[in-house]
């Protein structure tokens, strides 16, 4: 059976703003399911709370909005009790990296094979423009928000430190390589994050978005995405770089956690000792 | 040696109980207290007798003066008594931690280090029973050294005072340290020298076990297996005291039977993955202790809102706070019945003991499954981490029921058919089941709604679970002493222990005993107390939390409140002298 993007969107629309990168997404990553032609109902969508997170509800998939950071250990819990399912974490860089940013080292050194998907625009739209973790300092300082002094976050550098084995950033306005990554990140056997970058129509000025594209480029044609180096040689590039970062190849054990076997943490049985599924419960 | 007066007789009358002996054993970090109770204990169950074991550390929880009771019986007992028969200590001022918790009566006998001059405290009380002493300790040029275990001596001195072979010592040490020979052998020879010393020490009446071997599980073990038995197949939790032991013991045993554990980064994530799991299908639980429950209150509220079974386990300590992390307490019960934002149902749960536990367990799984919402259970310090001989477990495992929406079912995720009060359950993988779980207010389809009509429709449907769980847990109650006794008392969770003994030696006293806190029990409630002359509630919270939650379910004008802090649970005769006090209060 051929499955369509469309296939994977539900009867909801969406509430974002005209001309909001979370279209873009959205779109991407429906295409990226189609493309995998993953069965609608073995996938689903994880969300918390902010403009991005409202993605779940418009996936036509077992979706769950949670409460606000806490994603990351629901995936976690669900992905574990029932691992033949498709899980995508999707957020914004309120949720993920500032409320939730606790749980990103530990989801990752537990690789439990999720793809987590952040559209980081560098504001909190959904309460109407506060900086985020992510937010320019200047930015910050144009528009009189709080923490001028504070420096934005490397999301790619703190996934590449957590010893994350697929690292990937794209732009939402790009939607063929937002759809390539994705379905990239789907495709890794454990732990996948994509760092979407987009800018919030609403409380950025169009020179803020166009200043943001302007800062993107693709990864060289001779990067090498196996090598732990050259990815945090890209992560601290002042431009944004675009493509698969890091991409640990399968003989090599976590970058950061050396001493973990597998990086599985803290989970019994490990992660990947079974593939079944847990006694299934129910009715009679 | 001691400065302390002579002895002058033995009363008689105060010789041990028949059926039950209580020892003592108080040591310092490293002299091996908590083996050597652990040992004395599985040597009465492989004897068939009865009893439990609580240990009592200081105000840390590794090393430092530690103190592990025991009571020991022919029958089941359901609270470790309150003066020992046995005091084997160590070092005469280790005692000073535990004050209150250690009481001699006339004929105590009291073993103690032959090198040792110190005094005993006063508040330990008098025995009229010469004492013992035995050089546990070794000395070079005045100092102690590592010597030959003490512990091990210790036991030997015992088994002489129980009137135990040493046949049966050397079989338990044989099991527990078969595989280290050379600890083996170090152990033997220290129980060997000091059993062939020991004649001397003075036996008690000899108390002898049915000889079938029973079995001994602390709470926290009892939760964890009946967990499994119920049917719980995911668990997520972080380290707390005292309710690590629950998550050990499922790290041990439950991927055996096709579940899986994570030790979470934190208590949020721990609930978040409860809810994952669940949300998948799959029963699931998290344990912790006040501390940790604070934090998880956002997602309880969040269960209850997007309608996911989830077991939350609370060993309470004192608190708030930090509180005194080893100790008692049972101040949580409004954090279990009110905490999170908004109106939603829960199910709020007691444990009485590690044999209720595994009961309760099934309940638990029964009505968060059945009824699609976070389920409480209140276990405490007192409970948890005590060991206790019982029978062995019969062979109990349940089926979780969470109906299962299929194909041809209401299209709607949230919709009613009929009486029904939870609509059927989407499991992940049901082809045509998508939908979207969230916290937002939603409508039936479970789509985001801002309507303050669909808000009050929703928390009708969710709210309708209640009344109905209600209706199915009107008996979970438990009562003790004649029903038509003229006083009453209302207690929860722990405290059932000591008043299953109380009652029986005070026929004029009933006892109500809810195993269901939240929805109350009302109607049982109210049939019990029926001809009461007067009525109190017995309960470890300062704040009177059970009595106040009772004020708003039903008619509690005249009823005494009897709340304390926690810390130490209560003994038979504080419990007299607080119902005396009362009672004189009012006036009767």
């Amino acid at each position: 059976m051929t499955m369509k993007a469309k296939d994977y969107r539900s009867a909801l629309e969406p509430v974002w703003c005209t001309g909001c990168g979370n279209f873009g997404v959205l779109k991407g990553m429906t295409q990226a399911l189609a493309d995998l032609e993953v069965p609608q109902e073995r996938f689903a969508v994880v969300s918390g709370i902010g403009c991005s997170s409202r993605l779940a509800g418009y996936t036509k998939s077992y979706s769950f909005n949670s409460v606000h950071g806490r994603a990351l250990p629901i995936a976690t819990g669900l992905k574990l009790a029932r691992p033949e399912l498709t899980v995508v974490v999707a957020g914004g860089d309120g949720d993920g990296f500032s409320i939730g940013v606790g749980h990103i080292p530990h989801t990752v050194r537990r690789n439990v094979d999720l793809t987590y998907c952040v559209l980081d625009n560098g504001i909190y739209g959904l309460t109407k423009g506060q900086a985020s973790p992510t937010t320019d300092p200047e930015f910050k300082r144009e528009r009189g928000l709080a923490g001028i002094e504070e420096r934005p976050i490397n999301p790619i550098l703190l996934m590449l430190a957590s010893g994350a084995g697929f690292v990937a950033r794209t732009h939402a306005g790009n939607l063929p390589h937002v759809r390539q990554m994705i379905r990239e990140g789907i495709q890794y056997p454990g732990f996948a994050f994509v760092h979407i970058l987009a800018a919030c129509i609403t409380y950025q000025k169009p020179e803020y978005a166009q200043r943001i594209w302007e800062r993107c480029e693709m990864l060289p044609a001779d990067h090498d995405a196996t090598s732990f180096e050259a990815a945090i040689g890209a992560a601290r590039r002042e431009r944004f770089q675009l493509g698969v970062i890091y991409r640990r190849p399968p003989e090599d054990r976590p970058a950061v956690a050396t001493e973990l076997e597998g990086a599985e943490v803290g989970v019994w049985p490990p992660v990947g000792a079974t593939s079944a599924p847990p006694e299934f419960p129910g009715e009679d | 040696m001691s400065t302390r007066p002579e002895p002058q007789t033995l009363d008689p009358a105060a010789a041990p109980p028949a059926g039950s002996l209580v020892l003592s054993l108080v040591g310092s970090g490293g002299d091996g207290i908590a083996l050597l109770g652990d040992l004395v204990l599985a040597m009465a169950a492989q004897q068939g007798l009865y009893g439990m074991m609580v240990q009592s550390y200081g105000p840390q929880i590794r090393g430092g003066e530690s103190a592990a009771i025991l009571r020991i019986a022919r029958e089941e007992v359901h609270w470790e008594g309150e003066e020992t028969d046995v005091l084997l200590c160590f070092r005469a001022r280790d005692l000073a931690r535990f004050a209150g918790a250690v009481k001699l009566h006339r004929a105590s006998l009291v073993v103690l280090e032959a090198s040792d001059d110190a005094p005993l405290p006063e508040w330990l009380g008098r025995s009229a029973r010469p004492e013992f002493r035995y050089p546990f300790a070794t000395f070079v040029d005045g100092v102690e050294a590592e010597g030959e275990p003490k512990n091990m001596m210790a036991l030997a001195l015992l088994c002489r005072v129980l009137g135990w072979p040493a046949s049966l010592a050397h079989r338990m040490l044989e099991r527990r340290f078969g595989r280290r020979p050379a600890v083996a052998q170090r152990n033997r020879a220290a129980f060997d020298r000091a059993w062939a010393a020991g004649e001397a020490v003075p036996a008690l009446p000899h108390l002898a076990g049915h000889g079938v071997p029973l079995y001994i599980e602390s709470g926290n073990e009892a939760i964890a297996r009946g967990a499994i038995e119920a049917g719980v197949r995911f668990f997520a939790g972080y380290p707390i005291t005292p309710a690590s032991e629950i998550m050990e013991t499922l790290i041990d045993e439950l991927p055996a039977v096709g579940g899986r554990v994570v030790q979470a980064e934190d208590e949020i994530a721990a609930i978040g993955m409860v809810l994952g799991a669940s949300f998948g299908g799959v029963p699931a639980m998290t344990a912790t202790s006040g501390p940790g429950l604070s934090l998880k209150t956002e997602m309880m509220g969040l269960a209850s809102m997007a309608e996911i079974p989830a077991i939350i386990v609370d060993c309470q300590r004192a608190g708030p706070a930090t509180g005194m992390p080893s100790r008692t307490e049972q101040a949580d019960l409004n954090h279990a019945l009110y905490a999170g934002h908004g109106d939603f149902p829960r199910v709020v749960l007691g444990v009485f003991d590690a044999v209720h536990a595994r009961d309760v367990m099934h309940r638990a799984v029964r009505l968060s499954e059945g009824y699609q919402l976070p389920v409480l259970v209140l276990s405490d310090a007192y409970i948890a981490q005590r060991r206790t001989v019982r029978d062995h477990p019969s062979d109990n495992r349940g089926q979780p029921k969470r109906v299962a929406w299929k194909p041809g079912d209401p299209p709607a995720r949230f919709h009613l058919t009929g009486d029904q009060v939870v609509s059927p359950f989407r499991i992940p993988g049901t082809p045509g089941g998508q939908y979207l779980s969230a916290g937002i207010e939603h409508t039936l389809e479970g789509y985001p709604s801002a309507s303050g009509e669909v808000h009050q429709m929703m928390n009708e449907k969710r709210f309708r679970k209640l009344p109905a769980i209600a209706r199915e847990t009107r008996d979970w109650v438990r009562t003790l002493g004649r029903d038509d006794a003229p006083f009453g008392l209302v207690a929860w969770g722990s405290l059932s222990g000591l008043l299953r003994e109380w009652v029986r030696e005070r026929p004029e006293w009933r006892v109500f005993l809810p195993e269901i806190i939240h929805p109350f029990p009302v109607e049982a409630f109210t049939a019990w107390r029926e001809g009461l002359q007067w009525l109190g509630v017995v309960e470890l919270s300062f704040g009177a939390q059970l009595h106040r939650y009772m004020s708003t379910v039903t008619d509690m004008r005249g009823v005494a409140s009897l709340g304390r802090s926690g810390g130490m649970s209560i003994t038979a005769s504080e419990l007299d002298r607080m119902l005396a006090a009362a009672r004189k209060e009012a006036g009767r």
